[in-house]
C-alpha cells in the first residue's frame, strides 16, 4: 500500500489539515471472497441457460419431429465432438481458420484505425466517405464474395479482402464516434496545456476514444468472423481444410452430427473472443471509473 | 510595478461580428505583476468569457490581450484531470507538454505533489479522489507548466466550504511563494474579498467593467476576518447598485 497520509502543513501557522486519501477498506482475504462469490454469480446463469438448451434440443429429438440421421441428440453431437478434438485433422482446419482470422482482422484493425482517425480530424473526408463507412457497415458480407471471386480468384486473398470490408468501418465508426466524443473540457485543458497536432491526438483525443475504438474493435470482430464462415463456405480451396470446408464436407455427406459439432466449435470460438474482448473494455473502463459493460 | 497582462478595449460578439451578442463591451484593464486580480459578477456577465480570451481558448472580436509571453495556467470549475492517467501521470503529462526531460519529471511531480499537500497520491486515480483533491491535483498540473500566469475559473464553485477554506489558503500561500499573477473568477462576493488584492466587478448586459475595489488588507486572510466581512458586504452594495442601474436601464 502507498502511503496514504496527507502530510500536514510545515509552514510556521497553523493550517487546515486537509482531508485525507481514501484508505482501502477491505483485507485482501476478503476481497478473495467476494470474488470467487462475484464468479459463481457471473457463471452461473449461462450454465443453466446451456443446461435448459440441451435439454430443450433433447425433448425436441425425442418427440420423432425429425429422423435421427437429420437432427442427432446432444448425446450423438457430443460424442462426435470429444472425437473431433483428438483428431490432428480438426485442429489443422481450426488452425487455418484462425490464422486467417487473425490476418483478416489485424489487416482490418489497421484500415479501419487509420481510416476512422482520418475521417474523424478532416471536415472535407468526413463530408466526402463518412455516410459511406456507415453504409458498408451495414451491407451484408456475403454480397461481396462474387465480386471478390471475380477479382481474387477463389483463393485466400477474395477471403481476406471480404473480412477487411467486413471489419474495417466497424472499426473506424467506433473510433469516429470515440473522437466526436471527446469531452470539450479535455480539448480545452490539453489546450492550456499546449499539446497540438500529433501530440493533442496521442495523448488526449485517441486516449479519450479508447473505450468507444475499443466497442467498435469488438463489433469489427463479430463481423470478421461472420465474413469469414462466409467465405470459407463458398471459397473452398482445395488441400486447405478449414472449418468452413468441413461444414460444406458434412452436408454433402449428410452428416448431421458432425455438421452440428463444428457449428457449437465455431460458436464457442466466437463466444470466447467476445469474451476477451469484454475482459479488455471493461478493465479500460473500471480504472477510469467508468461503470462495466453489461451485455 | 510591471504589467503583466494587459487587456485594451477588447469586445467580444458570439456569432456573427456586428450581429451576434456582445458578450464583452470594450473591456480595458490591467493586471500587475504578482498581483492576485479577482473578477466578481452574476452569470452571464462575461467574466469567463475574458478569461477564455486571455487563455486564449477563444479570440477577440475586437481589441487586444497582451500578456508579454508568460506562460500561461488555467483551472476551471472541473478539475478536467484525464481518467486514464494516475495523479502522477497528469502531472507527467502537463511536463512533458512544457519540454521538461524524462529524467527531471518523477522529482518535480514529488516536489509539486508536496506544494499542494498531496505526497502520496502518486498512484491514484482521479475517480478515487474528492472534489478538493482533485482540484489539488490540477492546481498542480497548472503549476508543472511553470506558468507565470494562473487563470482560475470559479475553480472551487464546486467544493464545500470546509475543503474551500483550506483551499483558498494553499492558492493564497502558492501565490506568494511563486509570485504568480492571479485572474480568479467568481460570484461569491465573500471568496473575492477572501483573496483579491483587488476586485474588478463586472455587469451584463452586455459585460463590461462596472467598478473595482482595493482590497488593502494584511495576508494571510481568513474567510471569517471581520475586515474581510467588511470588504464582502461593500462588494455587494456594488453589485446591487449596478444591478439597480441595470433595471432602470
Amino acid at each position: 500500500m502507498v502511503d496514504t497520509q496527507v502530510k500536514p502543513s510545515t509552514g510556521g501557522q497553523s493550517s487546515f489539515r486537509l482531508p485525507m486519501l481514501n484508505e482501502p477498506g477491505e483485507s485482501s482475504r476478503t476481497r478473495f471472497r467476494q470474488g470467487l462469490s462475484a464468479r459463481w454469480s457471473a457463471l452461473w446463469p449461462p450454465i443453466v441457460a446451456i443446461i435448459i438448451a440441451i435439454v430443450a434440443w433433447q425433448l425436441i429429438v425425442l418427440s420423432g419431429w425429425k429422423p435421427s440421421y437429420v437432427l442427432p441428440g446432444p448425446q450423438a453431437v457430443g460424442l462426435k465432438l470429444l472425437e473431433d478434438l483428438g483428431d490432428p485433422r480438426f485442429w489443422g482446419a481450426v488452425g487455418t481458420t484462425m490464422i486467417r482470422a487473425v490476418i483478416g482482422y489485424a489487416v482490418a484493425t489497421v484500415v479501419g484505425t487509420v481510416l476512422g482517425l482520418a475521417v474523424a480530424r478532416f471536415r472535407v473526408l468526413r463530408a466526402a466517405i463518412g455516410s459511406l463507412i456507415t453504409g458498408l457497415q451495414t451491407m451484408p458480407s456475403i454480397a461481396w464474395f462474387p465480386f471478390a471471386i471475380l477479382l481474387f480468384g477463389l483463393n485466400e486473398q477474395a477471403i481476406l479482402f471480404v473480412i477487411v470490408l467486413g471489419a474495417a468501418p466497424s472499426i473506424a465508426n467506433g473510433i469516429i464516434s470515440g473522437v466526436d466524443d471527446v469531452p470539450p473540457s479535455y480539448l480545452k485543458t490539453a489546450h492550456i496545456l499546449g499539446a497540438r497536432g500529433m501530440s493533442l491526438l496521442a495523448q488526449v483525443i485517441v486516449p479519450a476514444a479508447l473505450p468507444s475504438y475499443l466497442a467498435g474493435l469488438k463489433q469489427g470482430w463479430a463481423f470478421a468472423w461472420r465474413s469469414l464462415m462466409a467465405g470459407e463456405l463458398l471459397v473452398i480451396i482445395a488441400e486447405r481444410p478449414s472449418l468452413g470446408v468441413q461444414l460444406q464436407y458434412y452436408r454433402e455427406f449428410a452428416d448431421a452430427t458432425g455438421l452440428i459439432a463444428i457449428m457449437i466449435v465455431i460458436l464457442v470460438i466466437g463466444v470466447i473472443v467476445d469474451g476477451l474482448f469484454n475482459r479488455i473494455m471493461n478493465s479500460v473502463r473500471l480504472r477510469r471509473g467508468l461503470g462495466p459493460v453489461r451485455l | 510595478m510591471t504589467t503583466a497582462i494587459a487587456i485594451s478595449h477588447v469586445s467580444k460578439y458570439f456569432g456573427r461580428t456586428g450581429g451576434g451578442t456582445l458578450a464583452l463591451d470594450d473591456v480595458s484593464l490591467n493586471v500587475r505583476e504578482g498581483e492576485l486580480l479577482c473578477i466578481l459578477g452574476r452569470s452571464g456577465c462575461g467574466k469567463s468569457t475574458l478569461l477564455n480570451l486571455v487563455a486564449g481558448l477563444e479570440s477577440s472580436s475586437r481589441g487586444s490581450i497582451d500578456t508579454g509571453g508568460r506562460p500561461v495556467g488555467m483551472m476551471f470549475q472541473d478539475a478536467n484531470l484525464y481518467p486514464w492517467l494516475t495523479v502522477s501521470g497528469n502531472i507527467e503529462l502537463a511536463l512533458r507538454l512544457s519540454g521538461v526531460p524524462r529524467s527531471d519529471r518523477a522529482a518535480r511531480i514529488d516536489e509539486l505533489l508536496e506544494v499542494v499537500r498531496l505526497s502520496g497520491a502518486h498512484k491514484k486515480r482521479p475517480h478515487e479522489l474528492s472534489g478538493g483533491m482533485r482540484q489539488r491535483v490540477a492546481l498542480a498540473r497548472a503549476l508543472a507548466q511553470d506558468c507565470r500566469i494562473l487563470l482560475m475559473d470559479e475553480p472551487f464553485g464546486a467544493l464545500d466550504a470546509i475543503t474551500r477554506d483550506a483551499m483558498h489558503d494553499q492558492t493564497e500561500r502558492i501565490s506568494a511563494e511563486r509570485g504568480l499573477t492571479i485572474m480568479f473568477v467568481t460570484h461569491n462576493v465573500r471568496e473575492a474579498a477572501r483573496l483579491g488584492d483587488r476586485v474588478i466587478v463586472m455587469a451584463p448586459g452586455p459585460g463590461r467593467i462596472a467598478s473595482e475595489l482595493d482590497v488593502d488588507l494584511p495576508r494571510p486572510r481568513r474567510m471569517d476576518d471581520a475586515a474581510v466581512a467588511l470588504a464582502a458586504a461593500e462588494l455587494h452594495d456594488l453589485l446591487e447598485r449596478h444591478e439597480l442601474e441595470l433595471h432602470r436601464g
